[in-house]
């Protein structure tokens, strides 16, 4: 608009002034996006270009992704992802099932089922897919994933169609060679695209609040305006003969009316004054931040993750100060936190713990206590599998016999080795067995027995074989075969898992394992060590952060087995509340157990977890964790990750009580939701009163753990305060068993509510809506899956990258920008001050103090480079120091650098420079300035004003420079110099053009008199002394933190080498180890034992909420698979 | 330890593909942030070190400035009312306008210290606004350049044709506005000779002023701005008028318009004469006539010396200050207690 103005006359300046900078602005800026729309067309290309198998006559033929079409026969094979919403109609397992990995979509880990119709079972091979003829009738796309609708017409038979026939896009094929399926739903209108909103382009806080300072300047240049305006009505006068005000002058000037005047000068003074909006300012934060991100953070060694070769990616630049300014991290749990991968890792036997690995935590720990820990030199024996991360030399390889009472070290095994839901698949030995579990514990647990020596390779409906190693003596190897005769199998309010099996001499055993304080109840009245060991054991394992086991067995007689059986089958039999019979029974013979020992199982963190929580928490970053999973998992892997400890009084609100079952058994939804309601509401204000009590009285430290079901009557509105407030009082929250739309709407009830700054992390499907919902979402990428990653503002490979990501780019491009925007504001407003102030001299004409070269010119080429490598390179502590010292980053919590008191003091000094700049020129060269007694013009003042500001403007970024780089004095030096040789050649030459020849030779007119010499001493050095009097001050009585850390490290080299670059470890040096000390104050006693175990196929959390899909229980999961695999070995 | 628990996709073809290259980004001290850099630290001795060092380089400066200031001797001399006639000072306008008046007036004014040649004359005007923006812009500088161009009169408006249209040479108002005070000086009535050469820069008198462009149509419109010019005589020439329209930056300015080339001794009283045509009395402007030496640093200016005293011994001060400081309340340097969170475990909102 400015432009369009200064083409008309009453513009002071000629169009070229505004124009010019407009239009190199715009230039960089469209070239920018360009680059960032190629980029992200050849990713696009990348993922549609996956090839996938399509039904082309009778054969397969591959294309790629792009190519399917709606109706398409596919083929996907195992591992492969389905490139579209599927209809299943069959695949290579007998009775047309396949098992699919919802990871992606929902987070959980274990599989599910899918079952084709029977109808379409057949359609397995090319010749006879080629054959099938069907009409699909379905219900529009939309974006519920747990339901669909729907007919498949064959040969005019209707079949209905349910959510157990669909393969949803995201998910992926395991353990099925291969499925048929028809394409229903592609691209956009595959459920997952459907849920995944259009992405919603961010804009940092930091540039909204930007947008608030060019408001205030827009007000600020109004005001400059309507004083000169009203000047200039007041001013304008025929007295002044000379202006040659006749009757017919135009309207700008003509005296008789003021009043339009005032008006047009107004415009005037609008285009004058443009300058003091920095409209370069937005491209240089946008090349600042584009650079950043793709040489920066890109290109960052220490966030490349050598294993899965994933560097990190930013993939907006529009975010990176955001980064420094997180407040919340919201983290998904599986694959983000944990790897989703189960580990044996130590067990207590008999009373006596075994394992001597050491967990993450407990390393953590015993750094904070300053004691070290012996970590044994594992033998070079160890065998590493997945699922098995255990060694103890006491029971490894048959060495348990020679233990103290090695009977029970056979029942512990066999309980591992029998009492489970697994099947063997694959070759028969124990280098090539695969186990098949629903949940990745029960395969560890068995992988266990096999290196203990208990090898299960073989399941049949009845029988469970096992292959046993030193049990009659050392080195003997034997089969056994053990008859199962009844599974009483896991659930979540049993908590608890049995199996009564027959040893081939006819014993009768019950081998249980379960939580252990459903174990304890459970427990024969003897051997109070064991219980008393174990209890500690448990414990210990809790505390660190392991998923325990109990471990118990009971033998049994022929008689009372025979007398329960009965019961139990006809509880089976019955038709009503067969659950809660079943149940019933197994309470009758699940009494007088021996307790074994416990198992406890590590669910493996990622690397570097706990210690980049602890930084991260250190930084005043508060850390949520939203997961799909149940609650004791969530709670164990907040310990794990030090989330949780045991000096927090836990805050437990959940739907697992006994009012709410007892109203979910009546079935009743209205009473279902009152219920839960109530209890939600009671437990919020019961938790609010504790929390302040307990915050504000004992300062202890508080964890919220929240469940899906209740959080979902949590975020009612007339809930939502108290939730927030409770919430916002906790060191940490955990939300369990909470669908991808709740972890959305928690995010954004932080982000709303409470102002602040929300970053989300996850890996899958199911963690999109909460990355877009947050201020930045970051991605996990480098492991299958890519929604996330697409849906993300920053991809990182590992979670331990975010304390690199905050700590070291996220806090300097925040301070770095803060500076870039403070200083543009400080450079424009000088500038355009000292034209306001010149305004005042020269009637409120509207005359411009410096040529339009000058002007145009100042924001583009003499001031723009400087910035710019401010804002690539400034740095106020090294990477390593940001790292050490945490609390640092909460200066970009609050906001430090960039708060109105920032700006009013870089705005008073601008003032201030501003009258040095105008008044020391202006006065100083009233008289003759050197021996020839000639006198300057205008336009030797405006230019020796002009190199002033240029001078001053240049040093001053120098002064606001943390590390002065060769970069820094090139640009600087070099911004100076281009202005000297800018002025030489433009006052130097004459054109032809029509150009006003004002600033000829005014240069070296200036030159040649020693005015110019000692003003430009003079000058800058009294403009900047405001400032540095200020920053000494300051520093001295005020000095913010990272200027203490500067002054401690001060005589540091920042020298980090190539080779130390490498090994970036997680050392604690010994002040932080003692600051640790400090932050340390006397514990509690340990109350976690750390249950945790996923039952093998709970339901479905977020269908059974949908109402619509039952899937098949656990068992019948196992059941036929064993018929499968058993089948499959009788073919043999 | 992690690569067998994630089993690469095989299916993903396209991630295979690129997995083959390594994508480790390449070290370079670029892209790692460690560009060598010096890291300077406001710490108490630096600045009390730079407060000394602006302070022992100012004062020198400052006073060698002052001195030079103050060996130049000028002679200040306000003469518009003075120059009006008793009976006219109620309507000055009137008189100034009035082409019957006699304008001449004389004065005598005292030298107060020897004034050494060449002493230079100014007429210094106030609250002439010759930085107006329609002022400024009122000239065309491809006219006043080359004859080729005398046609054209663009930006000159009011003052750029003659009432039938052929363009005034130099058009525009400031030429048209051309001061005509005229001074001539004598002591004990032998006058002393006023140079006028050589009193605009060099470089408008070459390149700015054509040596072709002669005066044309110039003053000869119904209203007279100012002075006449001699319309045989080239632009390049007519040094008043280019010194008048190197146009001054404030609203109150001098010019220069002559040198006297003789010495002038302490006491001698010199004899003046004005003639005042010059019409600042509708604005109530003043008009000065300044007879001023020069030294190396120009004119009669004291502003840069005191300028750099001041902020000289400002900054001695504050380094003395600084320094009692320093030693009444040291601040240590990097003492860690004066992190915020160890001032205050809850860190301090």
């Amino acid at each position: 608009m400015i432009s369009i103005l200064s083409t008309t006359p009453i513009s002071p300046v000629s169009p070229v002034t505004n124009v010019v900078p407009l239009s190199l602005v715009l230039l960089v800026s469209l070239i920018k996006e360009a680059f960032e729309d190629w980029k992200r067309f050849q990713n696009d290309i990348a993922i549609n270009s996956t090839p996938v198998d399509v039904l082309q006559g009778e054969n397969w033929e591959t294309v790629s992704w792009r190519k399917l079409q709606v109706g398409d026969i596919i083929r996907v094979k195992q591992d492969e992802f389905f490139p579209a919403d599927l209809l299943f109609l069959a695949s290579t397992n007998p009775d047309g099932v396949c098992y699919i990995e919802t990871a992606n979509l929902d987070g959980e880990t274990n599989l599910k089922i899918r079952k084709a119709l029977e109808r379409t079972w057949d359609y397995v091979f090319p010749e006879k897919a080629s054959e099938f003829k069907g009409e699909i009738q379905c219900e529009q796309p939309n974006n519920s994933l747990y339901t669909f609708t729907g007919n498949l017409i064959v040969e005019n038979q209707t079949l209905p169609l349910s959510p157990n026939q669909i393969l949803l896009r995201g998910c992926s094929l395991r353990n099925t060679v291969h499925i048929v399926g028809a394409v229903i739903f592609t691209g956009h209108e595959t459920k997952v695209m459907m849920n995944s909103m259009s992405v919603p382009s961010k804009r940092s806080t930091l540039e909204r609040k930007l947008d608030k300072l060019i408001l205030t300047l827009f007000g600020g240049l109004f005001f400059m305006c309507l004083i000169g305006a009203i000047g200039s009505g007041v001013f304008i006068n025929r007295k002044y003969y000379y202006l040659g005000l006749f009757e017919d002058v135009e309207q700008q000037f003509n005296p008789s009316n003021r009043f339009v005047v005032s008006i047009l000068t107004m415009f005037t003074l609008i285009t004058l004054y443009s300058t003091i909006i920095p409209i370069s300012l937005y491209v240089s934060i946008e090349m600042i931040k584009f650079i950043q991100c793709a040489q920066f953070i890109n290109k960052d060694l220490r966030m490349y993750h050598a294993e899965t070769n994933t560097p990190a990616l930013a993939r907006t630049s529009n975010l990176n100060e955001e980064l420094g300014q997180v407040e919340y991290i919201f983290s998904d749990k599986t694959g983000t936190l944990t790897r989703n991968l189960m580990e044996f890792f130590k067990c207590s036997i008999g009373g006596v713990s075994y394992g001597v690995g050491i967990t993450e935590i407990e390393r953590g720990q015993a750094q904070r206590e300053g004691r070290a820990l012996n970590e044994i030199q594992k033998s070079d024996t160890v065998v590493y599998e997945k699922g098995f991360n255990f060694d103890d030399d006491r029971i490894m390889r048959g060495a348990w016999r020679n233990e103290r009472d090695p009977e029970i070290f056979k029942e512990f095994f066999r309980c591992l080795a029998l009492c489970h839901t697994v099947l063997p698949e694959g070759d028969e030995s124990p280098e090539k067995i695969v186990y098949q579990a629903a949940s990745p514990d029960e395969a560890a647990l068995v992988t266990a027995a096999k290196h203990f020596g208990f090898f299960f390779y073989r399941r049949t409906p009845t029988t469970v074989q096992l292959r046993e190693s030193h049990v009659e003596k050392m080195g003997n190897i034997q089969d056994v075969s053990y008859e199962i005769l009844n599974v009483l199998e896991f659930n979540s309010t049993r908590k608890r898992q049995s199996v009564v099996c027959r040893y081939p001499n006819g014993r009768l055993v019950l081998y249980c394992k379960g939580a252990d304080n459903v174990i304890y109840e459970r427990l024969a009245g003897t051997n109070q060590d064991i219980k008393r060991l174990t209890r500690e054991h448990l414990e210990q394992f809790g505390s660190s952060g392991l998923r325990t086991l109990c471990l118990a067995y009971r033998d049994l007689t022929i008689d009372t087995y025979e007398n329960w059986n009965e019961k139990f089958v006809q509880a089976k039999s019955s038709l009503r509340d067969r659950e809660k019979k079943l149940d019933e029974v197994a309470e009758m013979i699940e009494k007088d157990l021996i307790l074994i020992g416990s198992t406890a199982i590590e669910d493996k963190l990622q690397e570097g977890v706990p210690d980049c929580i602890d930084t991260l928490s250190r930084a005043g970053i508060k850390i949520w964790v939203l997961t799909g999973d149940k609650m004791e998992t969530a709670i164990n892997i907040a310990y794990a990750c030090n989330l949780i400890n045991n000096d927090m009084k836990q805050l437990i609100i959940t739907s697992e009580t006994d009012a709410i079952r007892e109203a979910e058994e009546k079935g009743d939804p209205v009473e279902i939701s009152r219920v839960i309601r109530d209890s939600v509401s009671h437990d919020l204000k019961r938790c609010l009163e504790e929390a302040q009590q307990d915050l504000h009285i004992f300062g202890q430290k508080l964890a919220l753990v929240i469940d899906g079901k209740c959080l979902m009557y949590a975020l009612d509105p007339s809930f939502r305060v108290d939730l927030l407030k409770l919430s916002l009082n906790c060191s940490s929250v955990v939300c369990c068993r909470v669908s991808p739309l709740q972890k959305a709407q928690v995010t954004s009830l932080v982000k709303k509510g409470a102002r602040r700054i929300t970053l989300s992390i996850g890996d899958g499907a199911n963690d999109v809506s909460m990355i877009q919902a947050a201020h930045v979402g970051v991605g996990i990428s480098g492991l299958e899956g890519m929604q996330a990653v697409m849906a993300s503002d920053f991809a990182i490979a590992q979670f331990r990258f975010l304390k690199d990501l905050l700590l070291v780019h996220g806090r300097w491009s925040y301070i770095r920008l803060c500076k870039v925007i403070t200083y543009f504001f400080y450079k424009n407003l000088t500038f355009t001050l000292t034209q306001f102030w010149f305004t005042f001299h020269t009637g409120f004409s509207g005359q411009r103090f410096y040529d339009d070269w000058f002007q145009s010119l100042y924001n583009v080429i003499f001031t723009a480079l400087p910035v710019i490598i401010l804002g690539l390179f400034d740095k106020d502590v090294s990477a390593s120091l940001a790292k050490k010292y945490p609390q640092l980053y909460k200066e970009g919590i609050r906001n430090t650098y960039f708060k109105w008191a920032v700006v009013g003091v870089w705005a008073f000094f601008a003032f201030y420079q501003s009258l040095i700049f105008y008044y020391f020129t202006t006065t100083a060269s009233e008289n003759g300035h050197n021996s020839s007694g000639k006198i300057f013009g205008l336009w030797d003042v405006s230019t020796m004003a002009f190199t002033c500001v240029v001078i001053t403007v240049n040093l001053r970024l120098l002064m606001a420079c943390n590390s002065i780089t060769r970069w820094h004095h090139l640009s600087i030096s070099g911004s100076i110099l281009a202005w000297f040789v800018f002025i030489f050649i433009y006052s130097g030459v004459m054109t032809p053009n029509d150009r006003q020849e004002n600033v000829y030779f005014t240069i070296y007119v200036l030159m040649s008199t020693f005015y110019f010499y000692l003003t430009l001493l003079l000058v800058p050095i009294v403009a900047l002394f405001g400032d540095f009097l200020y920053l000494g001050l300051q520093r001295w009585f005020f000095p913010y933190n990272y200027q203490i850390v500067q002054e401690i490290h001060r005589d540091e080299v920042d020298s980090i080498s190539r080779t130390e670059f490498l090994e970036i470890g997680n050392h604690l040096t010994p002040d932080e180890a003692r600051s640790y000390a400090i932050a340390q104050l006397p514990r509690e006693k340990s109350k976690h034992t750390g249950f945790a175990f996923d039952s093998p196929g709970y339901e479905s959390f977020f269908a059974s909420q949908a109402g619509v899909y039952v899937p098949q229980k656990a068992w019948d999961v196992a059941r036929r698979a064993s018929v499968r695999s058993s089948k499959r070995t009788s073919q043999r | 330890m992690s690569p067998q628990a994630d089993p690469a996709p095989e299916g993903d073809a396209g991630v295979v593909e690129r997995r083959k290259k390594s994508k480790k980004p390449k070290y370079s001290r670029f892209t790692q942030q460690e560009l060598p850099a010096c890291k300077p630290l406001l710490t108490p001795t630096i600045v009390i070190s730079t407060f000394s060092l602006i302070g022992i380089l100012f004062i020198p400066i400052g006073l060698t400035s002052l001195s030079a200031s103050d060996i130049v001797v000028e002679i200040v001399y306000r003469y518009d009312t003075e120059c009006i006639p008793q009976q006219s000072q109620n309507d000055k306008l009137a008189f100034i306008q009035s082409s019957e008046t006699n304008k001449i007036c004389s004065t005598t004014l005292t030298v107060p210290k020897n004034m050494k040649a060449p002493v230079y004359i100014y007429y210094e005007l106030d609250n002439f606004y010759q930085n107006h923006r329609r002022y400024v812009k009122s000239r065309n500088d491809k006219q006043l350049r080359s004859k080729a161009y005398e046609q054209e009169t663009t930006n000159c408006a009011p003052e750029a044709t003659t009432a039938n249209g052929s363009p005034i040479v130099p058009c525009g108002l400031i030429a048209w506005s051309l001061f005509n005070d005229t001074y001539s000086f004598a002591i004990q009535n032998k006058v002393i000779e006023v140079n006028k050469k050589n009193i605009a820069w060099q470089s408008d008198k070459n390149n700015k002023f054509g040596s072709d462009v002669y005066p044309k149509n110039f003053q000869q419109g119904g209203l007279i701005g100012g002075a006449k010019l001699n319309e045989s005589i080239p632009l390049s020439e007519q040094e008043d008028l280019i010194v008048w329209m190197r146009t001054a930056a404030l609203p109150q300015f001098r010019k220069l318009y002559g040198r006297i080339e003789t010495d002038l001794a302490a006491n001698e009283q010199i004899s003046v004469t004005i003639e005042n045509n010059y019409n600042t009395y509708s604005f109530e402007g003043e008009k000065k006539l300044v007879l001023s030496t020069t030294s190396w640093i120009g004119g009669k200016n004291d502003f840069l010396g005191v300028a750099y005293l001041a902020v000289g011994s400002l900054c001695l001060f504050l380094a003395l200050a600084f320094i009692v400081l320093y030693l009444l309340k040291p601040r240590t340097l990097g003492d860690p207690s004066y992190l915020s969170w160890n001032k205050n475990p809850d860190g301090h909102q």
